[in-house]
């Protein structure tokens, strides 16, 4: 890693030396070890306090949301998932790739540093042995899709044994036992949006939760407009999520959000596919569910 | 000394929740906090006396995240109050930390002082009784002393309690309603001679002496956006701090009938500054970042003379994307004005 650490800082220093790029997005540390935070280098000065290391585990594409209005020309360090969510913002319209240079990183699986500090904070009664991301153990793209640059060895996938194996089972319940499934896993949510903010595919302009006029969906912290945000936020999901798990590694309250949107990228896969979102970008390509046509079926109206 | 021995801990909580909605801190599945020991299941939950503190705080207990006011009822042009919905059943809190307990005695200050008082805060608040769990191991995100809070002599504890050791607690009553409550379980508890623990060190200090006179100078000061840049504007920091009290009012009708309510809300949401005309005072992420940071440390201190952060640590520790609020105070003490 910290030869990646130097390659990366490499390419940064002389990017700000040529003048190619206004900002640099990629991790520094923070005050402990395990601490990787994002980081926005805007100088070849700056560049010095790049890392990359086993905590780098946030998905940095959604942080170009941030400048999608500008004109900043942006260098920015993706893994395999990250680069899916640049796809996404390519295929949303949300950035140009002309404004962006890709450092592509080969992923061999990252920590996450909120488990690790969970560890250290004696909020709860025990210590987590394993410190993995638990979203890498799904993870079906190591290796970005999408790069100017490529570093590292290219790695195999880390999902292990069938894919949607947990999807299955939730299918195989009754209606009520997964009502009571998602009743008492949605019922903790305490409405931080987290979920919503980590995401790079939630990149609407004025989202429907924040809404007040017409509000659509209620303000209560209980089940029923609970429910209904994340119901609404996984089926905008559909055909769009990249699989990151940042929406499932940031939550508070540890619900399962990864499972909604892997059953919805089953369904789409199952009827639309094969489909994976973000695998490869084509200019002016139009995955399912992104298009309106005139002779839809739509039988199911 | 009154001595709770590990044995009688459960038949000390059982005998207060005959009487009292008692509130403990549990590990619930991946969850900790402080609920009801009502829903208490000994299959899935493990009470933590034991342990720093839960991440949920215990302000919901006095405020609750949604929390109905009123419910009415509309009959041609009329409308009629029918009910309102104050809660004011005796409730104990049980083993909170002195962080949080100086973070309700804020919402005390916002809710009772400054020429106005709020009806359901009062009820809640007037009808729970706070037994504290001293705290002699500051962990590794404490730093609540810095902050100006005692984690071992806290004020305005109703009945404190020290590990002493071994699973058994020193038990102090310190307010006429520690009294009350500790009558109720004083056959329970042992005549003992115990030694109290010594406080050990903070690893982690902030310095925050004068900070909020300097942020008067630094409402454009470059490091706001420096700082916000990781941010996500999510709301976990405000949720899960045991100050933070924003809240908005809203109201939920069906039919001829509804309800007012009240949840709470976040500055970090662009929704919460949204205004009817369309404006919204605090459009960018950065704005919405430095009011958080300026209301706990400037704008609190000077209506109340306190900040509005007890140094529990819950909000470094659950920033996604590791924000921190002794990183923002250091900045702002190195800052050039």
């Amino acid at each position: 890693m910290r030869e990646i650490t130097n390659q990366i800082k490499d390419i940064a220093r002389k990017l700000f030396e040529e003048k190619k790029i206004d900002m640099f997005l990629a991790w520094e540390k923070s005050e402990f070890d395990f601490q990787s935070m994002p980081f926005f280098a805007r100088s070849a000065e700056e560049v010095e306090k790049i890392i990359f290391d086993e905590f780098s585990v946030h998905n940095l594409s959604n942080a170009l949301l941030r400048f999608r209005d500008g004109k900043q020309r942006i260098g920015i360090v993706v893994k395999g998932c990250d680069s899916r969510g640049i796809v996404r913002l390519l295929e949303d319209h949300q950035f140009t790739r002309d404004r962006l240079y890709i450092v592509g990183v080969c992923c061999p699986g990252m920590k996450d540093p909120l488990k690790a500090f969970r560890n250290e904070s004696g909020f709860e009664k025990t210590a987590n042995a394993d410190l993995e991301a638990d979203k890498c153990n799904d993870c079906i793209q190591p290796n970005p899709v999408i790069y100017d640059v490529l570093l590292g060895e290219e790695q195999p996938p880390r999902m292990q044994g069938e894919r949607f194996k947990k999807v299955k089972e939730i299918e195989a319940m009754t209606p009520d036992e997964r009502y009571a499934f998602f009743e008492d896993k949605l019922s903790t949510c305490i409405r931080c949006y987290a979920c919503r903010q980590a995401c790079v595919a939630c990149n609407c302009r004025t989202c429907i939760f924040d809404e007040s006029r017409p509000q659509w969906v209620g303000r209560e912290a209980n089940t029923s407009d609970n429910m209904m945000y994340h119901i609404i936020r996984a089926s905008h999901m559909t055909g769009r999520c990249i699989e990151c798990g940042e929406c499932e590694r940031v939550c508070p309250v540890h619900i399962p959000l990864m499972l909604l949107n892997q059953k919805l990228i089953k369904d789409v896969d199952s009827f639309f596919g094969p489909f994976d979102a973000g695998l490869k970008y084509e200019e002016g390509a139009k995955p399912p569910l992104s298009q309106y046509r005139e002779n839809d079926p739509d039988d199911f109206l | 000394m009154k001595v709770m021995k590990k044995a009688k801990v459960e038949k000390v909580i059982e005998a207060l929740a005959k009487e009292h909605d008692v509130y403990v801190p549990i590990q619930r599945g991946a969850q900790t906090g402080f609920f009801s020991y009502r829903t208490y299941n000994e299959d899935y939950d493990d009470i933590m006396l034991d342990t720093l503190n839960v991440y949920q705080p215990p302000k919901s207990i006095v405020f609750p995240q949604t929390e109905k006011m009123y419910g009415f009822k509309s009959e041609g042009q009329k409308i009629n109050i029918d009910q309102v919905f104050e809660e004011s059943e005796p409730k104990i809190i049980f083993g909170l930390r002195s962080c949080d307990l100086k973070a309700i005695d804020y919402l005390d200050e916002l809710f009772f002082t400054k020429s106005y008082e709020d009806e359901f805060y009062r009820a809640r608040r007037k009808s729970t009784v706070m037994i504290v769990n001293a705290c002699y191991n500051p962990g590794t995100s404490c730093f609540c002393d810095s902050m100006g809070v005692s984690p071992n002599e806290p004020e305005n504890a109703d009945v404190l309690i020290h590990d002493i050791g071994e699973g058994d607690f020193a038990w102090e009553a310190k307010s006429d309603k520690g009294e009350a409550v500790t009558e109720l379980i004083k056959d329970l508890l042992e005549e003992q001679e115990a030694t109290l623990p010594t406080l050990k060190n903070f690893k982690r200090k902030v310095d925050y002496e004068g900070v909020a006179e300097k942020l008067k100078d630094m409402f454009d000061h470059p490091m706001w956006e420096d700082m916000s840049y990781p941010c996500h504007n999510c709301g976990i920091c405000t949720y899960m701090c045991p100050t933070c009290y924003c809240f908005d009012i809203q109201v939920k009708t069906a039919g001829e009938e509804g309800y007012r309510f009240r949840c709470w809300d976040s500055c970090m949401y662009r929704e919460y500054s949204q205004m009817a005309g369309g404006h919204n005072p605090r459009e960018l992420d950065k704005e919405r970042f430095r009011n958080r940071f300026l209301h706990k440390l400037q704008f609190f201190q000077e209506r109340y003379g306190e900040p509005l952060c007890t140094g529990c640590g819950r909000c470094i520790v659950v920033c996604p994307a590791g924000v921190s609020i002794i990183k923002v105070i250091e900045k702002v003490k190195e800052a050039d004005v």
